[in-house]
């Protein structure tokens, strides 16, 4: 265990040994997605999580909310225990706030619904408080002029915001954001990474899958760096950025600039 | 003005809207008895459907196969027979049938014949759902249920309007079977006044354009649900 102060207090997510194998297409061996990780993130931290794409850092993030299983391994978020069978794995996702590389908006819903109706069903409030706080998370946002629209008629980058806002509006102790800008224009990008910033700063404990090295430099506490389905490097931004000590990272690093 | 008596004679010659006026309470009773029929069954078939789809996508093996037996049963077989083995063959195994009217037994043979049916068209709506949605709701937190409900099933039913339309055309002209089973539907009215008046287009033509009338009807039905259900920019979120 680390000795720093932060790691006193009990993690926020803290996976032991998390192993996942997934069947190869057309093979007999099964491709590993995950060798044992071990991953501590603490109150307030932002870990931003790097690395080539099949190095399983997506995979990683999805088994924090059980969207993937696992094999082998504990894992324990927000003082629950995903990998126990009895867990109420829904009461778990709703203390967990996802954000998808392609958005998953409900389809068949405005904005404001989008919004208001997981508040509604998963936390029990009244349509009026449902979407009075629906609204106060569009407009913080910034796409409170949207509420009506339906996703279908909102950019990518819009869309992204409301989804941001729906995870934001469950009060989730921790957010996920799975590559949230890989599937934005380039000039929708930096205006989701501004707000990804704001939620840090603002003391949310965030793990952050991207391939924007500029927002893991200066918005990280820690960056980890994956490859193989296993970490192979972490440390503060400035450690990994400037002075990798692995040559997987040092090459991983030098293909990205 | 006379050039116009021999249109106005032959019109009446051919279609003698005066005697089909004559005959209004037994169309009446028929449209009645026609919208009963198709409303219930199409009620009753979209249940036992969904129903039906459900089991055919359950993991459990047994549950699936026995819902695919049904469904190619069903499909094999004619519904006129469905029809008579309903009929004649159900108030022998239950006995309190036999006192139901024949709307009722039309409605049930109807029910079993078209649930399969609209249980492919489901399951295939069901399965056009995009994972993405599926984990949007999981993500937030909703349960199996909250996400069939208000996110699966709704967005399912948007994508096969079209082919539930379609179905449940069939079914509503499939109850002008129950005519031979002494229910007096819509055809039953335009056979009584041909066997009454021998006027063929007077009884049937104007069954025809009953019927019509109510697939135009259904048409906007299909179309108003579709927007309930999905928002008025479906299609092209779809598209």
């Amino acid at each position: 265990m680390p000795a720093t102060p932060a790691a006193i207090a009990e993690p926020v997510i803290q996976t032991r040994q998390v192993r996942k194998t997934f069947a190869a297409v057309g093979g007999h061996d099964r491709c590993v997605a995950l060798a044992g990780v071990d991953l501590d993130v603490t109150q307030s931290e932002v870990v931003v999580i790097i690395g080539p794409s099949g190095s399983g850092k997506s995979t990683l993030l999805r088994t924090l909310n059980g969207l993937e299983t696992v094999d082998s391994g504990t894992i324990t978020v927000a003082g629950r225990k995903v990998t126990d069978q009895r867990t109420d794995l829904p009461a778990l996702r709703a203390d967990v706030g996802m954000v998808f590389q392609h958005f998953n908006l409900f389809l068949h819903k405005t904005a404001l619904e989008n919004v208001a109706l997981p508040q509604r069903i998963v936390r029990g409030r009244s349509r009026s408080q449902a979407e009075e706080i629906a609204m106060s998370f569009l407009k913080r946002v910034g796409v409170d002029d949207r509420r009506d629209h339906y996703p279908s008629q909102l950019s990518g980058g819009q869309q992204q915001r409301v989804a941001i806002a729906r995870a934001l509006a469950m009060h989730p102790q921790v957010m996920l954001f799975d590559e949230a800008t890989s599937a934005l224009d380039p000039e929708m990008v930096g205006g989701i990474l501004d707000l990804m910033r704001e939620l840090a700063s603002e003391g949310m404990t965030m793990a952050v899958v991207t391939h924007e090295m500029g927002f893991a430099r200066d918005v990280a506490d820690r960056v980890i760096f994956m490859d193989g389905g296993g970490i192979v490097e972490q440390g503060a931004p400035e450690e990994l950025f400037d002075g990798a000590r692995n040559a997987r990272t040092r090459q991983f690093l030098s293909q990205i600039h | 003005m006379t050039f116009l008596e021999p249109v106005a004679d032959w019109i009446v010659g051919v279609y003698n809207f005066r005697i089909v006026a004559l005959y209004a309470d037994e169309f009446a009773r028929g449209i009645t008895n026609t919208l009963l029929a198709a409303g219930a069954s199409l009620a009753l078939s979209l249940i036992l459907g969904t129903l039906l789809a459900a089991l055919r996508l359950s993991s459990n093996r047994l549950l699936s196969a026995l819902a695919e037996i049904y469904i190619q049963v069903i499909r094999s077989t004619p519904l006129l027979l469905q029809i008579y083995i309903v009929y004649f063959a159900l108030p022998l195994l239950v006995p309190a049938t036999a006192r139901w009217p024949e709307l009722w037994i039309g409605i049930l043979a109807l029910t079993l014949h078209t649930a399969p049916y609209m249980a492919e068209i489901i399951r295939s709506g069901i399965q056009s759902v995009a994972r993405g949605q599926i984990e949007g709701a999981l993500a937030v937190g909703m349960t199996f249920r909250q996400r069939a409900q208000h996110i699966v099933l709704p967005q399912a039913f948007a994508n096969i309007m079209p082919a539930l339309l379609g179905q449940t055309a069939i079914l509503v002209k499939d109850t002008s079977l129950l005519s031979l089973i002494t229910v007096f539907d819509l055809v039953a009215a335009g056979m009584l006044l041909n066997s009454e008046r021998i006027k063929p287009n007077e009884g049937f033509l104007s069954v025809a354009v009953i019927y019509f009338a109510i697939y135009l009807l259904l048409l906007l039905a299909s179309r108003f649900v579709e927007r309930k259900l999905a928002g008025p920019a479906w299609n092209k979120a779809t598209a």
